[in-house]
């Protein structure tokens, strides 16, 4: 499924499963989620929402905060190394030196009692011990500069509150980028930030990626975005990858309804009748609280069948790697089996 | 054509069933599966219909007074009566061994000193009690003939006296013939009543009471405010008078009234239940009718005076120490209760009243606020009791008064959050007045938060009124409050532990109680604030 | 800063006006007080008092005198003493209280904030329900309770600690653990559930999940990045918790028998004593808002978003 077939699988997700406890009952926020980034490669997570992306790099990080989270299931495995079973020692050395992230939301995730330069720093040095401060503190220095915040020799000595929204995004982008991990996890990295920054930072971390080999998850609403960056893409919806494929694929085939709409939902230049109005689609994704056994997709689908209401639908292979998880591509005789056995369920 | 339609359950695109929730609902639910606040809800209930119903529960007065009964401690099994014949036995075998006449080895002798020298009055007199009276079932010791006699002569006391309550007095009118309960007549009619039995005119007995009213009003107004002139005094009672109107004084004269003829039918009846239990014809409990004249009849309760039993012991006047705790939660909680009302409400005023006019009634109102926080405001509280009088209505007063600021800040608060708001608009353009905005949309949002606040409020606002009453500055006997009742238990809490350790319990219990209970409010309410103070 | 400094001292000048100005005219109304026509003084008080209020003087004037006197810090004749002023009760009695409020203060922060840190971090085992435990405790039992329970147990039963007075030779500190125990609990109470809570609030917040994914260890990360943030709501509660500790050393001064200024302050208001009444307030009421005025500052120390304007 990889454009880089001989590249060196990093990080591997199986089945994932991350459920929160809630007054309200229990929220399935990530169930049954596999990927698999390799070497040199960006991995674009894309969907509403609420579809369980946050949730999915946080369990990858295993940074979910219990209580109320718990990954109940699947295996995270880093070069080989199911990182769910490392003690949590274990899983310090791995975290900012072999996976990094980028947070979603800039205006908390910085400390505010803390100076950029204390927190660059330390960032810097927790995992190479035999770097100075001066040594660090210069590398930040640089770090910011890449990022494009101006003056940073000034800046580095603010407090987060000085700076605005999108400053304080690039310095989490440039504390994240500047431990040199292999994986590094961004979620949504550039939506406070303004296009020409934006540019700049993808460009960053595409420079990034081909250069030091790092595999790089990226989490997005753009889908030009993903276009222009992802060599895979995963549409999630309700806490399930729906539909996975390489990017060209994914934009010449979009084979789920959800993908599909997603997909014509984009304002684009080259539409021929200005005058249409933009696709968009129908309802509201589902709270992912205590949901029947069905396709959660399927209210808001025009494409829905009877067997649609009854049973979550298998994952198909289109070939190349293209995996969607609707009924629309499974056998009759599979349709006819799980409304059988939906039926038989619900006399029980 | 239109056929009724059966109303169903509304169902969202998965065919489930929407429940709605209420806030309120919600907040139950969240608030029953705390443990911890459930009991201390039930506790509260049960510590508030104590106090309520104080009055009916089959308790001794909290005020009498019988100074036979100091000091003595709690028990399940014995009367008042077995317990003043041990204090005596105690007392007496004690001496019998300072004079020697109690013989005890050698060593028990240097250990009964060596407790006297450590201050162990408790146990000297336990051991004297139990080696005593073990010699004296085993024929070695005998009291002295003085001694004896003593013995006896408690004894005979403590089996014939007896107490006396007036139940109920009725008055048959000779003219009409019709019977009426005292309690249920006017002043005017009681005169003539107490006339007929003492003899006297009415106007003589009108002008007797009031005399007394004069002079009873004068002794108050002497208590709260001394180092006045005579001048002065008679200028605040003239004024005091005034200011009670017949009305007042007619409440108090009938009290009188009534009080004198209860004591001439206890005087009356005293001398024939004498004489019963001289020829033993008397059986306690007495329950009966004395006729003080043709047309005054009274129903009077006669029980022996030492068969008492004071599960939590007594306290210096003999006074119940059961019937002082539960009478005195009933002055704690109502201060608490009430006076929590008090100052929330004036918090809700004052604050709606800046939080809506904003501008100058805001600042000032809030740089008042802002002063008063950085106030020792106790100490306010203690300057005002000792300047304007040690009683509860000036406690009470005092303390709503600098507790009303925290709700004035947060209902200001959210009063201009909701000011902007566009019902609150709404309710403008239809032409809704202010105040009318103001307490039919803004207060009611803002009463959950209110409320959970109040419920705590209420154990410091308690705690704060037993603080005073702890320093006697707060509420004074015969009235009694937990404070106070701790406060007058710390002299002497070795010998009478007692006295400390029930009130101690009582109110912590119900302090403990209250906290949970509004904790648990607090987070059924708020669930987001969780682990908060 | 020292813009910030200035502007904090003037705030407090208001709060000062209104204290004195409210003492001078309770003095003034006090039933029985210095200034009602006809007393029965001592002659030697009596015209110590004439002399020093100048009641012949107009209103205004006397108010102003007033004013100068409290700013030169003298506080006048004791009402019922008649050799002495009531600076020199002031004098004799504060070191005492002062000690006392600043162990049981000591006491609450230190004990409180380790209590409150280790339950937070380890939350829902047996230390945090033991600490929460205690700590409810001292919230819901009030002082009067616990001081006399503790005297009952650790003074009169077990004889490890003296009863009550206040020595400061040899063993004498002894005398002040007692005292200084039962001031500091409600304090220790409130202070340990206020840091859990706001650590606990603080190690959920995002800026915490970022130290996380940096791969720092927990010791490091609570004490290099929540300790600042969890101390803040601790910082504000010292100035009602200074407020309360005063309140309640007029407690235990009484019970321990610590000839200290809530001894003489429970005294006085009982004697009627006007003006050792309203010395000692303002006494309180000037160690309050000085104490106040500096959490104010460490609080906007410890704060950076605070700006001083
Ligand atoms: N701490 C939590 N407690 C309960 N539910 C949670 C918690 N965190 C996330 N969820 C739930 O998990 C689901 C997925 O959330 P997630 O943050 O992963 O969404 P997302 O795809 O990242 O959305 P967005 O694009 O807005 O960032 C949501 O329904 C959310 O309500
Ligand atoms: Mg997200």
């Amino acid at each position: 499924m990889s454009l880089k077939p001989n590249a060196k699988t990093v990080l591997e997700v199986k089945d994932l499963k991350t459920y929160f406890k809630t007054d309200a009952g229990i929220v399935k926020a990530v169930d049954g989620v596999s990927f698999t980034v390799h070497e040199g490669e960006t991995l674009g997570i894309v969907g509403e929402s609420g579809s369980g992306k946050s949730v999915t790099n946080l369990s990858v990080m295993r940074l979910i905060s219990s209580p109320p989270g718990k990954i109940v299931g699947g295996e995270v495995l880093f070069e080989g190394q199911d990182i769910l079973k490392l003690s949590e020692t274990e899983m310090r050395s791995i975290r900012g030196d072999k996976i990094s992230m980028i947070f979603q939301d800039p205006m908390t995730s910085l400390n505010p009692f803390l100076r950029i330069s204390t927190q660059m720093v330390e960032t810097i040095r927790l995992h190479n011990k035999d770097v100075s401060k001066k040594e660090a503190l210069a590398r930040s220095i640089e770090m910011l500069k890449l990022v494009g915040i101006p003056s940073p020799e000034k800046r580095i000595q603010s407090y987060p509150h000085q700076f605005s929204g999108g400053m304080r995004q690039r310095v989490m982008i440039a504390q994240a980028l500047s431990c040199n991990a292999q994986v590094l996890v961004a979620d949504e990295p550039t939506t406070a930030l303004d296009v020409t920054i934006q540019a700049q930072i993808l460009e960053l971390i595409d420079k990034l990626s081909s250069q030091m080999g790092t595999a790089v998850i990226l989490v997005t609403h753009d889908l030009g975005v993903v276009a222009g960056m992802c060599d895979v893409v995963c549409v999630m919806y309700a806490g399930r990858i729906v539909e996975k494929a390489i990017t060209d694929d994914l934009y010449a085939r979009p084979s789920h309804p959800y993908t599909e709409g997603l997909i014509k939902s984009v304002p684009r230049m080259d539409t021929a009748n200005k005058n249409n109005r933009l696709f968009s689609i129908e309802g509201q994704p589902p709270n992912v609280i205590d949901l029947p056994p069905c396709c959660p997709f399927h209210p808001r689908c025009h494409k829905s069948m009877e067997v649609c209401r009854h049973a979550y639908p298998p994952i198909k292979d289109l070939g190349n790697g293209h995996e969607v998880a609707c009924w629309l591509y499974a056998e009759e005789a599979t349709r006819a089996k799980a409304l059988q056995d939906a039926e038989q369920q619900e006399k029980v | 054509m239109f056929s009724k339609k059966k109303i169903e359950a509304p169902l969202n695109e998965f065919d489930q069933v929407i429940v709605g929730n209420s806030l309120g609902k919600d907040a139950w639910k969240r608030l029953k599966k705390n443990k911890m606040a459930v009991i201390g809800m039930v506790v509260v209930i049960v510590y508030s219909l104590l106090a309520a119903f104080a009055m009916f529960l089959p308790i001794y007065p909290y005020d009498q007074i019988i100074l036979d009964h100091q000091h003595l401690r709690p028990t399940f099994n014995k009367t008042a009566g077995d317990l003043m014949m041990e204090t005596k036995l105690e007392d007496l075998y004690f001496k019998a061994w300072r004079s020697g006449s109690l013989v005890v080895t050698e060593e028990q002798s240097t250990q009964i000193k060596t407790w006297i020298a450590d201050n162990k009055t408790n146990t000297v007199w336990n051991f004297c009690y139990a080696e005593g009276e073990r010699q004296r079932a085993a024929g070695t010791f005998t009291f002295s003939a003085a001694d004896q006699k003593t013995i006896d002569r408690l004894q005979s006391r403590i089996e014939t006296e007896f107490l006396i309550s007036v139940e109920k007095l009725f008055w048959t009118d000779p003219v009409t013939g019709k019977t009426k309960n005292l309690e249920k007549m006017d002043y005017e009619d009681i005169l003539p009543v107490y006339a007929s039995i003492t003899g006297l005119e009415p106007k003589d007995v009108e002008a007797q009471t009031l005399t007394e009213i004069r002079s009873q009003v004068l002794n108050t107004i002497k208590e709260t405010s001394p180092d006045l002139t005579d001048e002065e005094y008679a200028s605040s009672l003239e004024m005091e008078l005034t200011a009670m109107g017949e009305k007042g004084i007619h409440t108090i004269g009938k009290s009188n009234l009534i009080g004198k003829i209860q004591t001439t039918v206890t005087r009356t009846s005293e001398r024939t239940l004498k004489q019963e239990i001289k020829d033993g014809s008397a059986e306690f409990p007495i329950n009966k009718t004395v006729n003080l004249s043709d047309n005054l009849t009274a129903e009077i309760q006669a029980s022996k005076k030492h068969d008492r039993h004071y599960y939590l012991g007594t306290d210096y006047s003999g006074r119940d120490m059961l019937s002082r705790i539960i009478y005195g939660g009933q002055v704690s909680i109502a201060i608490g209760l009430v006076g929590t009302l008090t100052s929330v409400l004036i918090g809700i005023v004052l604050g709606a009243l800046a939080g809506y006019m904003g501008g100058k009634v805001d600042f000032f109102l809030m740089r008042l606020v802002d002063i008063m926080y950085g106030l020792p405001y106790m100490l306010l509280v203690i300057i005002c009791m000792a300047i304007f009088g040690r009683n509860i209505m000036n406690l009470f007063i005092a303390l709503a008064l600098v507790s009303w600021l925290t709700v004035a800040r947060m209902v200001r608060g959210q009063v201009m959050s909701l000011k902007n708001s566009e019902y609150v608009e709404a309710a403008r353009s239809m032409g809704a007045s202010t105040g009318r905005i103001i307490f039919r949309h803004m207060v009611p949002n803002s009463l959950s938060v209110i409320i959970v606040y109040s419920t705590l409020r209420v154990p410091a606002f308690i705690m704060q009124e037993s603080f005073l009453s702890f320093l006697g500055l707060g509420v004074q006997a015969p009235y009694a409050s937990w404070g106070s009742l701790v406060g007058d238990a710390v002299n002497g809490m070795t010998l009478y532990p007692w006295k400390l350790i029930f009130p101690a319990l009582a109110m912590t219990i119900f302090l403990f109680a209250m906290n949970f209970f509004g904790d648990g409010l607090r987070d059924a309410f708020d669930p987001q604030s969780k682990n908060q103070l | 800063m020292t813009k910030y400094i200035v502007n904090r001292l003037l705030g407090i000048i208001p709060t000062l006006l209104i204290i004195i100005t409210l003492s001078f005219f309770i003095v003034r109304v006090a039933p029985g007080g210095p200034f009602a026509t006809e007393r029965n003084l001592p002659e030697v008080v009596k015209r110590n008092i004439e002399a020093k209020y100048h009641m012949d003087e107009p209103m205004i004037q006397q108010y102003g005198r007033y004013m100068f006197d409290i700013l030169r810090g003298d506080l006048g004749p004791s009402f019922k003493y008649k050799d002495y002023d009531v600076n020199y009760y002031i004098a004799n009695s504060l070191p005492k209280s002062i000690v006392l409020g600043s162990w049981a203060m000591l006491i609450a922060l230190v004990f409180g904030i380790s209590a409150g840190i280790i339950a937070a971090v380890k939350q829902n085992t047996w230390i945090d329900y033991a600490s929460m435990g205690i700590a409810v405790i001292g919230i819901s039992v009030p002082l009067f309770v616990i001081a006399p329970v503790l005297q009952l147990i650790f003074a009169m039963k077990l004889q490890w600690l003296p009863t009550s007075g206040w020595y400061t030779t040899g063993e004498g500190y002894k005398t002040i653990i007692l005292p200084a125990v039962s001031l500091s609990f409600a304090y220790f109470a409130n202070i340990a559930r206020l840091t859990r809570s706001s650590m606990l609030d603080t190690l959920r917040s995002d800026y915490i999940r970022t130290a996380k994914a940096k791969g720092m260890k927990n010791s490091t990360i609570i004490f290099k990045h929540a300790m600042k943030g969890a101390m803040l709501p601790v910082i504000s509660y010292l100035g009602p918790a200074f407020a309360g500790i005063i309140t309640g050393s007029i407690v235990v001064e009484q019970i321990f028998r610590v000839p200290g200024l809530g001894k003489f302050f429970v005294q006085s208001s009982f004697n009627r004593d006007y003006t050792l009444i309203v010395g000692v307030v303002i006494v309180y009421s000037l160690i309050l808002v000085f104490m106040n005025f500096l959490v104010d500052i460490v609080y906007a120390q410890l704060d950076p978003r605070i700006t001083y304007k």
